[in-house]
C-alpha cells in the first residue's frame, strides 16, 4: 500500500523586495523549489532523498508534513490530502526538522517532549513512560531534566528525533538527522531507523551522506533543481556505487573523489 | 476533539508558560516592583489633584485604578496573542507547532487562555494592592462585573487573533497593538473621562470597544450599578463580540493558509 504520494507537485517561492529597496540590494523574483515532482513511497519503506543544496529535499518534507501547501499538484499521506484533510495528515506524520531552533529554550528536554506529546494527543496515562523510553532510545536520559538552551547541536538533533517519534507516527520525516551526531550516535540512529521500518513505519530521510543512504535506505530519489532526476532501489548497493550514481545523475563534479585519485 | 484532550492540551500550555515565566526570575520581580511603583504614582497624583475632581461621580484614585488596571489587562491580553506567534517565529517553534495534531486556531486560542490567566492574576494583584495598600473604595455589582469582564475578554481575544493574523501576514502585528497602546489609550477614558474630549474624538472613542469596557467596569465595580444602568454597555460589548470574533477567526485562517502557501510561516 502507498503511504505517501506526491502527484505533479510544484512549489514556487516568490520574493518581494523591501518597500524602499533603493536603501539595500534585495532581489525580487521567484525560486522554483519543486517542478512537476511525482513520487510514491510504499508502507514500511525507507526512502532517501539526495540532492544538492536547494534541490527541493526540505521542501518535499515540508509539503508532506503540511508545513507548506503545494501550488499545483497534490500530496497524499495515508490517503489524506494535505490541502483538504491537513488535520488527518498531521496525526500520521512525525517530522524531525534540521534546525536546532524548534524547542522552548527554558524548558527541559522532558518538559519539551511532554508539551509536544500533549499537543499530539499522546494519552496522558502512558505519556511519562513513553517519554522516558524515547529519551533512553535517543541517548538523552542523563540530560532529561536539563534546560534545552544548554544543549549542544547533537543533543538538539537527538531531541528532535525523539519528538518526531513520540506520537508513534506511521510516516516519519527526517531532515539531515545525523548532521551533528558523532559517528557512534549516527550508527545507533541508523539502527533505530531500520527498526522503525521493521515495525512498518514509512520513513523519508533527506541527507547529504552516502553512508547514511547506504545504511538505512530501501529506495533512493535524487533531486536536482526541483525535479526528480533519478529513482532506484538501494538494495545492497555500496557507498561508492551510490556516490558514483549520484554524481552521474546530477552531472556535478565529484571533487573529493578526484582529489583522492590524484593522491592529494 | 474530546473535552479531556482539550483540557490536557490547556494544562500543557499553562504549564509551559508558567515554567518559562518563573525561570525568568528577575523579570517576575521587576514586573511586581513596577506595578507597585505605578500604583503609588497614581495614588499621589490623585492626592495632588485633590478631592474636588470626581470623574463620573467617583474618587479619582479608584477611577484611575480600574481604568489603568483593566485597560492594561485587555491590551496585555491582546499583546499576548501577538507575542505567542512572534515568539514561536523567533524560537523556530511555529512551523513545528503547526505540524502537531492540534489545529492552529485551537492552539492559538489555548495559548491565549493561558496568557489571559496570567494577566488575570496580575489584574487581581493590581486591584487588590490598590484596595489594601491605598484604600480604594469599591462598591461592586459582582455579577455585572463578571458579564462586563467576559464580554471584554471576548473582544480582546478577537482583537488579539487579528493581531496574530497580522503578524503572520506581514510580520508586524505589533502595529495594531501600538495603535491601541498609544492612539486609543487616551481616547478610551483610561486616565480621564471621555466626556472631556472634543466631539470628533468622542465619536471615535465610541467606536473603540475598550471605551465601553472601561465604562461598564467602572459602573459595575465602583458604583454597584444595576442591570438597567449597565444595559447599554452590555449591549454594545455584545454586538462588538458578535461581529469581531467570527471575523477575526476567518482572517486568521486565511492568513495561516496564505503563509503555508507562500512558505512564510517562519519569517519574522
Amino acid at each position: 500500500m502507498d503511504s505517501v504520494v506526491l502527484e505533479s507537485v510544484s512549489k514556487v517561492f516568490r520574493h518581494h523586495p523591501a518597500l524602499f529597496n533603493w536603501m539595500g540590494r534585495e532581489r525580487g523574483g521567484e525560486t522554483r523549489a519543486l517542478d512537476e515532482f511525482s513520487l510514491t513511497v510504499s508502507t514500511g519503506k525507507v526512502l532517501v532523498l539526495l540532492g544538492p543544496n536547494g534541490s527541493g529535499k526540505t521542501t518535499t518534507l515540508k509539503l508532506v508534513s503540511t508545513m507548506l501547501l503545494p501550488d499545483a499538484g497534490r500530496v497524499l499521506v495515508e490517503g489524506a490530502d494535505t490541502r483538504t484533510a491537513s488535520n488527518r495528515v498531521r496525526r500520521h506524520v512525525g517530522f524531525a526538522v534540521a534546525t536546532e531552533r524548534s524547542f522552548f529554550p527554558r524548558l527541559s528536554a522532558r518538559e519539551n517532549l511532554d508539551f509536544f506529546a500533549a499537543l499530539d494527543d499522546v494519552p496522558r496515562k502512558s505519556r511519562a513512560r513513553q517519554i522516558e523510553a524515547m529519551l533512553d532510545r535517543t541517548g538523552l536520559l542523563d540530560a532529561a531534566d536539563t534546560l534545552v538552551m544548554k544543549f549542544s547541536s547533537g543533543m538538539y538533533q537527538r531531541l528532535g528525533i525523539a519528538r518526531a517519534l513520540i506520537k508513534e507516527p506511521s510516516v516519519i520525516l527526517l531532515d539531515e538527522p545525523t548532521r551533528s551526531l558523532d559517528p557512534a550516535s549516527a550508527a545507533h540512529f541508523w539502527n533505530l531507523v531500520r527498526g522503525l521500518s521493521a515495525q512498518n513505519s514509512t520513513v523519508i530521510l533527506a541527507t547529504h551522506s552516502f553512508n547514511e543512504a547506504a545504511a538505512v535506505g530501501d529506495l533512493l530519489a535524487v533531486l536536482h533543481r526541483g525535479r526528480l532526476a533519478a529513482y532506484r532501489n538501494i538494495g545492497d548497493s555500496s557507498v561508492e556505487e551510490l556516490r558514483s550514481f549520484y554524481f552521474q545523475t546530477t552531472g556535478e563534479l565529484d571533487e573529493a573523489h578526484l582529489a583522492s585519485r590524484s593522491g592529494r | 476533539m474530546k473535552l479531556a484532550q482539550l483540557l490536557d492540551k490547556t494544562a500543557a500550555i499553562v504549564r509551559r508558560d508558567l515554567l518559562t515565566a518563573i525561570r525568568y526570575r528577575t523579570g517576575f520581580l521587576i514586573t511586581a516592583a513596577g506595578t507597585a511603583a505605578e500604583l503609588a504614582a497614581f495614588y499621589y497624583l490623585s492626592r495632588a489633584i485633590g478631592p474636588g475632581f470626581r470623574p463620573d461621580g467617583v474618587d479619582y484614585f479608584p477611577f484611575l485604578l480600574v481604568g489603568t488596571g483593566f485597560y492594561t489587562f485587555l491590551v496585555m491580553g491582546i499583546n499576548a496573542f501577538l507575542g505567542i506567534v512572534q515568539e514561536a517565529q523567533q524560537t523556530g517553534t511555529l512551523e513545528i507547532l503547526m505540524t502537531t495534531s492540534t489545529p492552529a486556531p485551537v492552539l492559538v486560542f489555548l495559548s491565549a487562555i493561558s496568557a489571559f490567566a496570567g494577566n488575570t492574576v496580575q489584574l487581581l494583584f493590581y486591584l487588590g494592592a490598590g484596595l489594601l495598600l491605598f484604600g480604594a473604595p469599591l462598591h461592586a455589582n459582582l455579577p455585572g462585573c463578571v458579564v462586563i469582564f467576559a464580554l471584554s475578554l471576548t473582544i480582546a481575544v478577537a482583537i488579539g487573533i487579528l493581531a496574530a493574523a497580522l503578524q503572520l501576514a506581514i510580520q508586524k502585528g505589533s502595529a495594531l497593538v501600538w495603535m491601541l497602546g498609544s492612539g486609543a489609550w487616551f481616547m478610551t477614558g483610561t486616565l480621564f473621562p471621555v466626556a472631556t474630549l472634543p466631539l470628533p474624538l468622542r465619536v471615535v472613542a465610541e467606536l473603540i470597544p475598550i471605551t465601553h469596557s472601561l465604562d461598564g467596569m467602572r459602573l459595575a465595580l465602583l458604583q454597584a450599578a444595576d442591570w438597567p444602568v449597565l444595559a447599554r454597555q452590555i449591549a454594545i460589548l455584545a454586538l462588538f463580540s458578535l461581529i469581531l470574533l467570527p471575523f477575526s477567526l476567518a482572517v486568521f485562517s486565511y492568513t495561516l493558509r496564505r503563509a503555508r502557501l507562500q512558505g512564510t510561516l517562519s519569517f519574522y
